[in-house]
C-alpha cells in the first residue's frame, strides 16, 4: 500500500496548501498587512506567494522522488503527483493576478 | 502473493448448499424479519425503495411549486405554506433521496460486485436504515402539522435562529437531518471498509471494478464532508435551544460561519451524489457496449482528483457575501479546475462507445439522456464559476435550472439506468417491454421543458424562493412553459414507477447475466440469492462464466458448514486473503439503538431538555449491548477455505473489520474536530464582534486541572496498552480498572473546569469553549465505556493471547481523546495568554 | 459565453453521436480521449476563461478612490437608502434609490436583522446584506432612468416583496422628490 500514500501525497499537499493560503489570505486582510510593504512589494502578496511557491518546491520534489515504472500502481502514483502540482499551480495562481483585500 | 485462483475445492451438490446457506442467511419470516433483519440486500433495496417514496414526495412538492408559479399571481399557496414546500422540496431530494438512494445501492451492489457475502458491518446497515426511516419520518410529519422547515434548504442564519424562526420549523430541520446524518457517517465507515477489505481473493485495490473506486472516493468524502454539516447543526441547535451565540453578531458570532460550514458540507456533496452515478455509467456504458472502458487508469486520476478537487469549491456558493476578490478567485480556478477530472470521464466514456458497439438498450437510453443533461449543467457550472457572472446569475432560476441539470442529468438519469440495469438481479424478471421508453421519453422532453427555459428566466432577472410576481410580465411566459412541462415530467417519473412494479410482478423469468456482463454481480442466480455466492469468487473468476461453477461450492468457504454467517477478509492493497470474518445474524439491537437515539431527538424537538439524560443513559445501554455481543470467549480453530488456504476466524486477528471501522469513525471525528477548530479561528480572526469581554477564568486552577485531566487521560492511554499486552495474563483486568478510573479522574477534573468557566451565552468565545470541553467529554465518556468493555472481556475470559476483545479499539480511542482535548487545551491557553 | 457552451455542447453531442454510429474496432489511441481532449482542450478554455472572469472581476470591483458613497440598509422586508439629495443634503428614503448617471459609486450594504441580498439586474452585480458587515458594491448606472431592483437572498415571508426603485438621474438634476411617488422618511 506505500503505493497508495505516494499517490495521495501530491492531492493532500495541495489540501494543505490552499487551506494554509486561504487561512493567511483572512488573517492578512484582518491584521492589515496589505498596508505593509516590503522591498519587494506588498507584504500580504510576498508572504503567500513564499508560501505557494514552498509548497510548489515541494510538490516538484515529489514528482522528482516518486517511484516510476510500467505497473498500474506506479501510473496511479504519478497522475496523483501531476494533480497535486497542477491544482496548486492554478487554484493559487490568483495570487499574482488579483488585489488582495478587496 | 498466493495464488487462490489454482485451489479449487471439490464440487457439491448445489442445492445442497443453496438449503445450507439460506437456512443461514436468511431473514427471519413475518414481522420480525421486518425489525431484525441485516442483509445488506434487504437493507440496501429497502434504503432504494423508501428513497424512491421520498423522491415521489419531493416530485409532489415541486409540482406544487410550479402549480403556485404557473401564474403571476398565483393564490394556490399562501406564502408561508410556500416557504416549507421549497424548503422541504429541497432537503427532501438532498437528505431524504439522493443520499439514501446511492447508501443502498451502495450496500445492496458493492458486496455483490466485489465478490463478497455481505457488507463488513450488517447490524450498522440496519441501523443507518432505521436512523434515514425515523428522521425521514420527524421531517415528513412536520410537514403534515405545518410546522415544516421554512428558511430554504441551507437554513442560513439569521433567518434560521431563534429571534427569526421561533416555532420548532427550524429544529425540525437540524435535528432531524442530523439523525439522517448518522446513517450516512455509518454507510460511509462501511463502505469504507468494505471495499477495502471485503473483496474477492486476489483482487487488488489497482484491479477491482471501476465502482469500487467510486465508491471509495464518495464514502471517503461523505467521512469528511457530512461532519462540517453535523457541527455546524449542533451549533446552531445549541444557539436555538441554550442561546449559546455562534452565528449572532452582537456576541462575537458570526453568519458566516454558518454559511462556511454548510458549503464546505454542500459543495463535495454534489460530488458525493455524483461519484456513484458516474460509477454505474461506468460500469453500464462498457458492458452495453460489449467493450472494456477506456482509461481505468484515467477514470481513477479522475476520481482521485474530483475527491479532493471537490473540497476546495464551497466558497463559490458565497461570491457575494463580501469576501475578497483574491479569496473568490482560488475559489473560483478551483471550481474550473474540478471540470477537467469530469470532462476526463466524459471523453473516457464516449471514446468506450467509440471502442465498442454500442447497444441501444433502455439503461442506454438513460446514458444518453445523460450526456445531452449533464454536458449542459456542467457548462453553465463552469460559467457559475466565474465570479462576475455569478455576481449576476446568484440566487436567480438560473442557478436553479443549473443546479437541476446537473442533479438530474448527473445522478436522476444514472440512477434510472442503474435501475433499469440492474433490476434483473433485484427481482429475476425481465422488464415489459416498451413502457419504459415512453417514460424516458417523457422525462427527457419534460425535464429540458421544464429547465431549459428557467436559465433565460433566471437571465431575465427572476430570483429563486419568490412566491409571486404580479409587477414582472416578463416572466409569466417562461413560467408557464417551465410548469406545464414540469407536469410532463411528472407523468414520465409514475410511468417508470409503473413499469418498475410491472416488471417486479409481471414480468417475464429473466435468464442469467441477461447483459453478458464479465463481472462478478451478475455471477449468480436471478434474482440475487440472499448470501450472493455459495463459494466466494477469486480475482480470476472475472470475465468468466463462473455462476455454476461457484454455486457448486468450487470457489472459497463453500457453504455455512459452522451455521456461521461468513465471508472473506482481505488485505486491502494486494487482497491476499487474511482472515474469515464471521458476520452477526438477524438481530433487534439496530432497530432498539435507532429508537433510543430517535427518543434523544424527540425529546430535544419538544424542548424537555431535562428528560435528554434518560435518552442517554438509554444509548449507553444499547451500546453496551453492542460490545457484549462482539467478541468470543474461546479460541476457534482455523477455518479451511480451500484445500491448500487455512484462514484464522476474525476473534483472532488484531486487524480486524471492526478495526477498521474504529479507523474510518475517527477519520470523520478528526474532521468534526478540526471544522471546530476552524471555527474558533475563523470567529477570532473575522468575526465583528471580537475581542471578546475580558475572562474571568481562574486561570491557575483550571490550568491545575486541565493537567490532571491530560495525565489521565496519558494514563489512560497507557493502561490500554497494557491492558492488550497483558491479555493472556490476569493483568488485564488491573490495567482495564486503572484505565477506568484514569477516565474517571478526567471527568472528574473537566467538572471542575465547567464549573470555573464563563457563561456561554456571554460570547462567542466562550460558547466554544464549551463545545471544546463538551468534545472532550464525551469522547472520555465513550473512552470509559471502551475500558469498562475490556474490564468485562478480560473477567469474561473474552481475552487470550490470541483474542484481544475491545483493547485495541479503547487503545486507539483513548489516544485520539488524549491528543484531542491537548489540543483543546493549547488553544484556550493560547487565548487566554495573548 | 453562452454561445462558447453550446458549441462545447454540440461538439460532445457530434463526438458522441460518431462514437455510436462508426463501426466497431480501434480508434483514437487512449491518451487522445483522456489527455488530449479531457485534459488539454479543456484546460485550455478553462485558463482562458477564468483568467478573463479575474480581469473582469478586478476591473468592477470597489477601490478607495474617493467615489460618492451611499449606504443601503437592509430589513425585514424594505431597504433604506442614505444618499446625497437635491442641494448636496443627505436624505434618508425608503424603497426608493436616487443614483446619479455616468457617476460611479460604492453603495455601501448592510442589514439590521437576517441577510438580504441588493440586486439591480439592469445594473448587474448583486451583493448580500449580512447583519454585522458593511459589504460595498460598485455601481455605475449609464443613462437616466427608473429601474426595479429586488432582494435576491430568500429573507422570510416579505421575500417576494421586497422590491426596491433606483432612479438614475442627470447629475445636478435631481428629480423632484414630491413627484416620484416613494415613500421618503424625511
Amino acid at each position: 500500500m506505500r503505493w497508495a500514500a505516494w499517490m495521495l501525497a501530491g492531492p493532500l499537499l495541495w489540501a494543505g496548501l490552499f487551506s494554509v493560503v486561504y487561512a493567511l489570505h483572512g488573517v492578512g486582510c484582518a491584521w492589515g498587512w496589505p498596508a505593509l510593504t516590503t522591498p519587494i512589494g506588498q507584504a500580504q502578496v510576498v508572504i503567500l506567494a513564499a508560501v505557494w511557491v514552498g509548497g510548489l518546491a515541494l510538490h516538484a520534489i515529489l514528482i522528482w522522488q516518486m517511484p516510476r515504472g510500467p505497473s498500474r500502481e506506479d501510473r496511479l502514483v504519478s497522475y496523483g503527483a501531476w494533480i497535486g502540482l497542477v491544482a496548486s499551480l492554478l487554484t493559487l495562481a490568483p495570487i499574482l493576478l488579483t488585489s488582495t483585500c478587496f | 502473493m498466493s495464488d487462490a485462483g489454482q485451489r479449487m475445492n471439490p464440487p457439491q451438490r448445489a442445492l445442497r448448499l443453496h438449503r445450507q446457506l439460506s437456512g443461514v442467511w436468511s431473514d427471519l419470516p413475518g414481522w420480525r424479519g421486518v425489525l431484525s433483519s441485516v442483509n445488506h440486500g434487504t437493507i440496501g433495496l429497502r434504503f432504494m425503495a423508501t428513497a424512491c417514496v421520498f423522491f415521489a414526495i419531493g416530485g409532489v412538492l415541486s409540482m406544487l411549486i410550479r402549480a403556485q408559479l404557473s401564474t403571476p399571481r398565483g393564490a394556490f399557496l399562501d406564502t408561508a405554506l410556500y416557504n416549507q414546500i421549497f424548503t422541504m422540496h429541497g432537503s427532501i431530494m438532498m437528505f431524504l433521496f439522493a443520499i439514501p438512494m446511492l447508501e443502498g445501492l451502495a450496500l445492496w451492489l458493492l458486496p455483490k460486485i466485489l465478490g463478497a457475502r455481505d457488507m463488513a458491518f450488517p447490524r450498522l446497515s440496519a441501523l443507518g436504515y432505521w436512523c434515514y426511516l425515523f428522521g425521514g419520518t420527524i421531517i415528513l410529519l412536520s410537514l403534515l402539522a405545518g410546522v415544516a422547515p421554512d428558511g430554504g434548504w441551507f437554513m442560513y442564519t439569521p433567518l434560521s435562529d431563534k429571534t427569526h424562526t421561533p416555532g420548532v420549523n427550524a429544529d425540525v430541520w437540524l435535528l432531524g437531518i442530523t439523525f439522517v446524518e448518522i446513517s450516512a457517517v455509518a454507510a460511509a465507515v462501511e463502505i469504507t471498509v468494505t471495499i477495502l477489505r471485503c473483496r474477492a481473493a486476489d483482487m487488488p485495490l489497482t484491479r477491482m471494478p471501476l465502482m469500487g473506486w467510486y465508491m471509495l472516493g464518495t464514502s471517503v468524502m461523505m467521512l469528511v464532508g457530512f461532519p462540517p454539516l453535523i457541527l455546524g447543526s449542533i451549533l446552531l441547535e445549541l444557539e436555538r435551544a441554550f442561546d449559546w451565540p455562534f452565528f449572532a453578531v452582537a456576541r462575537g458570532g458570526d453568519p458566516l460561519l454558518w454559511q462556511h460550514l454548510f458549503w464546505l458540507f454542500g459543495h463535495p456533496e454534489v460530488y458525493i451524489i455524483f461519484l456513484p452515478a458516474a460509477g454505474a455509467l461506468s460500469t453500464i456504458i462498457p458492458i452495453l457496449s460489449r467493450t472494456t472502458i477506456l482509461g481505468y487508469g484515467a477514470v481513477v486520476a479522475a476520481v482521485l482528483g474530483l475527491v479532493f478537487l471537490s473540497f476546495g469549491l464551497w466558497v463559490h456558493h458565497m461570491f457575494t457575501v463580501g469576501i475578497p476578490h483574491m479569496a473568490l478567485a482560488f475559489f473560483s480556478a478551483a471550481s474550473a479546475l474540478v471540470a477537467v477530472p469530469t470532462a476526463v470521464q466524459v471523453f473516457v466514456w464516449i471514446g468506450t462507445i467509440w471502442k465498442g458497439r454500442p447497444q441501444l438498450k433502455l439503461p442506454m437510453l438513460y446514458v444518453l439522456g445523460f450526456f445531452l443533461t449533464f454536458v449542459m449543467g456542467g457548462l453553465t457550472g463552469v460559467m457559475l464559476a466565474i465570479v462576475p457572472f455569478n455576481w449576476q446569475a446568484h440566487d436567480t432560476a438560473f442557478v436553479t435550472a443549473h443546479l437541476h441539470y446537473v442533479l438530474i442529468g448527473g445522478f436522476v438519469f444514472p440512477m434510472l439506468a442503474a435501475l433499469t440495469y440492474w433490476m434483473p438481479l433485484i427481482c429475476g424478471r425481465e422488464r415489459v417491454p416498451r413502457l419504459g421508453e415512453a417514460a424516458f421519453w417523457l422525462i427527457l422532453i419534460g425535464f429540458h421543458g421544464t429547465f431549459f427555459i428557467m436559465h433565460l428566466t433566471g437571465l431575465l432577472g427572476m430570483p429563486r424562493r419568490i412566491d409571486v410576481y404580479p409587477d414582472n410580465p416578463e416572466w409569466v411566459l417562461p413560467n408557464l412553459i417551465s410548469s406545464i412541462f414540469s407536469m410532463v415530467m411528472a407523468m414520465g417519473f409514475a410511468l417508470f414507477a409503473f413499469d418498475i412494479i410491472l416488471q417486479r410482478f409481471l414480468g417475464t423469468h429473466s435468464r442469467r447475466n441477461p447483459w453478458q456482463a464479465p463481472t462478478l454481480d451478475w455471477a449468480m442466480a436471478l434474482p440475487a440469492p440472499v448470501y450472493n455466492f455459495a463459494s466466494l469468487p477469486v480475482a480470476a473468476h472475472e470475465g468468466r462464466d463462473v455462476a455454476v461453477t461457484l454455486a457448486r461450492g468450487e470457489g472459497l468457504l463453500p457453504g455455512a458448514p459452522r451455521g456461521w454467517r461468513e465471508t472473506l477478509v482481505v488485505e486491502a492493497g494486494s487482497g491476499r486473503p487474511e482472515h474469515i470474518a464471521v458476520l452477526p445474524d438477524n438481530s433487534m439491537l439496530p432497530v432498539a439503538t435507532a429508537l433510543t437515539i430517535g427518543s434523544f431527538f424527540i425529546l430535544m424537538l419538544a424542548g424537555l431538555y431535562w428528560l435528554t439524560p434518560l435518552s442517554i443513559l438509554g444509548i449507553i445501554l444499547v451500546l453496551w449491548r453492542w460490545g457484549f455481543v462482539m467478541g468470543a470467549d474461546r479460541d476457534h480453530a482455523v477455518v479451511a477455505v480451500a484445500p491448500s488456504l487455512e484462514l484464522p476466524l476474525h476473534w483472532q486477528v488484531r486487524g480486524t473489520l471492526a478495526y477498521g471501522g474504529a479507523v474510518a469513525t475517527l477519520v470523520a471525528d478528526t474532521s468534526l474536530y478540526a471544522c471546530l477548530l476552524f471555527g474558533v479561528g475563523f470567529l477570532t480572526v473575522v468575526a465583528p464582534g471580537w475581542p471578546a469581554p475580558e475572562s474571568t477564568v481562574p486561570g491557575l486552577w483550571s490550568a491545575a486541572l486541565a493537567i490532571i485531566a491530560l495525565a489521565a487521560l496519558g494514563f489512560g492511554a497507557f493502561a490500554a496498552r497494557q491492558a492488550e499486552a497483558g491479555r493472556a495474563t490476569r493483568m488485564a483486568q488491573t490495567h482495564a480498572l486503572s484505565g477506568i478510573v484514569s477516565a474517571v479522574v478526567a471527568l472528574a477534573a473537566f467538572a471542575g473546569i465547567a464549573s470555573g468557566m464563563d457563561d456561554p451565552t456571554r460570547h462567542a468565545r466562550d460558547a466554544l469553549r464549551g463545545v471544546l470541553l463538551g468534545f472532550a467529554v464525551v469522547h472520555v465518556v465513550i473512552a470509559l465505556l471502551l475500558a469498562l468493555r475490556c474490564h468485562a472481556d478480560a473477567r469474561g475470559g473474552r481475552m487470550s493471547a490470541h483474542r484481544r476483545g475491545a483493547a485495541p479499539v479503547w487503545r486507539l480511542w483513548q489516544d485520539f481523546a488524549f491528543v484531542t482535548t491537548a489540543i483543546s487545551a493549547l488553544l484556550v491557553t493560547a487565548q487566554e495568554l495573548l | 459565453m453562452l454561445l462558447g457552451a453550446a458549441a462545447i455542447t454540440a461538439f460532445v453531442l457530434i463526438l458522441l453521436a460518431i462514437a455510436w454510429r462508426r463501426s466497431e474496432g480501434s480508434g483514437p489511441d487512449e491518451r487522445v480521449w483522456t489527455l488530449g481532449l479531457g485534459v488539454g482542450f479543456v484546460m485550455t478554455v478553462l485558463v482562458a476563461l477564468v483568467g478573463y472572469g479575474f480581469w473582469v472581476g478586478e476591473r468592477i470591483l470597489p477601490r478607495t478612490d474617493g467615489a460618492l458613497r451611499i449606504t443601503a440598509e437592509a430589513q425585514q422586508w424594505g431597504w433604506v437608502f442614505t444618499q446625497p439629495g437635491p442641494d448636496g443634503a443627505v436624505i434618508e428614503t425608503q424603497d426608493v434609490l436616487y443614483v446619479p448617471a455616468r457617476t460611479p459609486l460604492d453603495l455601501e450594504i448592510t442589514s439590521t436583522d437576517v441577510i438580504h441580498s441588493f440586486w439591480v439586474p439592469r445594473l448587474g452585480g448583486k451583493m448580500d446584506a449580512v447583519p454585522g458587515r458593511a459589504n460595498v458594491l460598485r455601481l455605475f448606472a449609464e443613462a437616466p432612468g427608473e429601474l426595479e431592483g429586488l432582494c435576491a437572498e430568500f429573507c422570510g415571508l416579505g421575500h417576494s416583496f421586497m422590491r426596491f426603485r433606483v432612479i438614475v438621474y442627470e447629475p445636478g438634476a435631481f428629480p423632484d422628490l414630491s413627484t416620484s411617488d416613494g415613500d421618503e422618511n424625511e
